[in-house]
């Protein structure tokens, strides 16, 4: 169970003159649902186009299933299906005939198509042209294309974007079942909060580069990842407090709030500090957002 | 295998209005000219046959389906590239643009195989718009205005009998099948080059216009450049009616045709092969 299946090796792309993907090393174990988390423009998307071979890499290469994807692209995407950004279909063509369009490519049978409909719940609408479809089903209808061929790895990108809760939630359970079942998934995101509820392990990229990669537990322990909010009054005051504390660093000061990165063992220290200095604190909401992350990282990288 | 993927490509085709323009036009225009032919005939023509048929034994109508076909080709095949191109123009590059290539393009196949079928489903669609537009003129017409010696005006004028005049009809349909090929081949070329649907048939019949404007304008510096341009010899349908058949011209012709489609489908495969899927 802990063959290493993906292995993404000194990846490199740029367009134009700027690197878009930059020397990238990543590793994928048989088994694991593994996030793949960075923010808007972070190169997700393009490193995933170049796993699959639809773009090719300036250097580096990337192996999956022990095979080479610029040498053997064939055989190494055999087993491999996949979900890139928004899902895009021949509009005027029925769901079915869409899939059946990839089983004459040589993936999975007619049999299975009525499967995967049943999986992600389009049956009843198989025979409606695609361009009737609500973007959610559109997004189902995706994921049922990447199945069609009973993958080994599968590849999503971003694929709750644009969904409401319910569609979210859906799409979240069918990754749970594709793990159940034994299909290694690779989860492409800009959330933290779905990477952490999907994901065993994770990776981090921003502008192309990996920032950290681990076992998601660990990395979300790892306290300085993470900012927490702190809304307090007054905040000048809260601010100087904290200043003095060495186990709080200050991240970013607005108007209301003030957001510093803490370990979640220090957190109630810092609380009863901010309360005994007479600072009355309205709110801590902790571990917030990948975009405060990122915040945090261009601040230590200044300091 | 490569059958399923033409297959699939054909049914890709089919499920775009656009795919049935060409056949939606010669299917309404076709009747028309000949109800017209049947009805009025054309002035000109008329009075040319009129004195023709002084001189000359003529067996049959002068004014019968082979003439009318003969006719229309004449003022019709500089029209049909452009239904062509909007087939040819966006088999790759409409996938580009709705960005299913994304899903298309992951499965085990190689892309030369994916544009082979999609350049075999477009030589298939154009055939048989061309075999449309042979049943709407030539077998529509001989039924309805009857068959006969078919008179054409080369270095003169002359006179094909009818049993001649179908296979000279069959052999210029062949012919123009091939002219076509070349033309879509042209197009299919833009069409790997980018991802909208529109270009490659802007760009395709611009080249065809400026092309024949060269071929054919009698200005001196033209007739400089003109054998350099490939729709110098794309009349060669023309030819299936001189009597006798110019042979070797057309055996040349066909010659600078295949090493220009050659010229265009290599660099179509260069390009699809190394292009990167963006959209
Ligand atoms: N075709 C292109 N030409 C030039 N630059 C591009 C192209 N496609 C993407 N980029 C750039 O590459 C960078 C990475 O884009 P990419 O789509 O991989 O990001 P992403 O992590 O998927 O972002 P998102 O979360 O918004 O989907 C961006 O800065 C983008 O502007
Ligand atoms: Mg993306």
């Amino acid at each position: 169970m802990s063959e290493v299946i993906l292995r993404i090796e000194n990846l490199t792309k740029s367009f134009k003159d700027r690197k878009v993907v930059d020397s990238l090393n990543l590793e994928v174990t048989e088994g694991e649902v593994f996030g793949f988390l960075g923010p808007n423009g972070a190169g997700k998307s393009t490193t995933i186009r170049l796993i699959l071979s639809l773009i090719k890499p300036d250097s580096g290469d990337v192996k999956i299933f022990g095979k080479w994807v610029t040498k053997h692209r064939n055989g190494s995407l055999q087993n491999v299906g996949a979900l890139i950004e928004e899902a895009a279909f021949y509009k005027n063509l029925t769901a079915r005939r869409n899939l059946q369009i990839l089983v004459n490519l040589g993936g999975g049978t007619n049999r299975r198509i009525d499967e995967v409909l049943e999986i992600v719940r389009l049956i009843d609408r198989a025979d409606d042209k695609v361009k009737t479809y609500s973007h959610g089903m559109k997004q189902r209808l995706g994921i049922a294309q990447a199945l069609l061929h009973n993958p080994k790895l599968m590849i999503l990108d971003e694929p709750t974007s644009g969904l409401d809760p319910h569609g979210i939630k859906e799409v979240r359970e069918l990754i749970k079942s594709m793990s159940d079942d034994g299909i290694t998934v690779f989860l492409s995101s800009h959330l933290l909060h779905e990477v952490e509820q999907s994901c065993s392990t994770m990776a981090i990229i921003n502008e192309g580069r990996l920032v950290v990669s681990g076992k998601v537990k660990d990395l979300l322990k790892q306290t300085d990842l993470f900012t927490t909010e702190i809304q307090a009054q007054p905040i000048e005051e809260a601010v100087s407090v904290i200043r003095q504390l060495d186990f709080v660093k200050i991240v970013v000061v607005s108007e209301e709030s003030i957001k510093v990165s803490v370990s979640k063992d220090d957190l109630p220290n810092l609380t009863t500090v901010l309360v005994e200095k007479g600072i009355k604190v309205s709110a801590i909401v902790p571990r917030s957002s990948l975009e405060d992350f990122f915040l945090s990282l261009t601040v230590r990288d200044d300091g | 295998m490569m059958w399923r993927l033409v297959k699939n490509e054909l049914i890709k085709i089919s499920g775009k209005r656009r795919s049935f323009i060409g056949f939606i036009v010669i299917g309404i225009l076709m009747p028309l000219i000949l109800w017209g032919f049947k009805v009025g005939g054309s002035q000109v023509y008329r009075e040319i046959t009129e004195q023709l048929q002084e001189n000359f034994i003529v067996v049959g109508s002068v004014f019968n389906g082979f003439l009318a076909t003969y006719i229309v080709m004449n003022f019709l095949w500089v029209h049909i590239p452009f239904l062509i191109t909007l087939v040819a123009g966006d088999i790759v590059a409409g996938e580009g643009s709705a960005g299913t290539f994304r899903i298309y393009l992951t499965r085990p196949v190689s892309r030369g195989k994916i544009l082979l079928s999609k350049l075999l489903a477009t030589y298939i669609y154009t055939a048989a718009l061309i075999i449309f537009f042979a049943i709407m003129s030539l077998g529509l017409g001989s039924l309805w205005l009857g068959t006969g010696d078919l008179i054409v005006f080369h270095k003169g004028i002359l006179i094909l009998p009818s049993e001649i005049a179908w296979m000279r009809f069959a052999l210029s349909f062949i012919f123009s099948i091939g002219v076509m090929l070349v033309v879509a081949s042209l197009c299919f070329m833009f069409s790997t080059m980018v991802n909208n649907g529109i270009g490659p048939i802007i760009g395709a019949m611009a080249v065809i216009f400026v092309g024949l404007a060269v071929s054919n304008l009698p200005l001196d510096f033209f007739e400089k450049i003109r054998p350099y341009f490939f729709t110098t010899y794309i009349d060669i349908w023309k030819e299936a009616f001189y009597d006798p058949i110019p042979w070797r011209e057309i055996g040349k012709s066909i010659l600078i045709l295949v090493i220009y489609t050659a010229g265009f489908l290599g660099v179509s495969f260069a390009v699809f092969s190394r292009k990167d899927i963006l959209t």
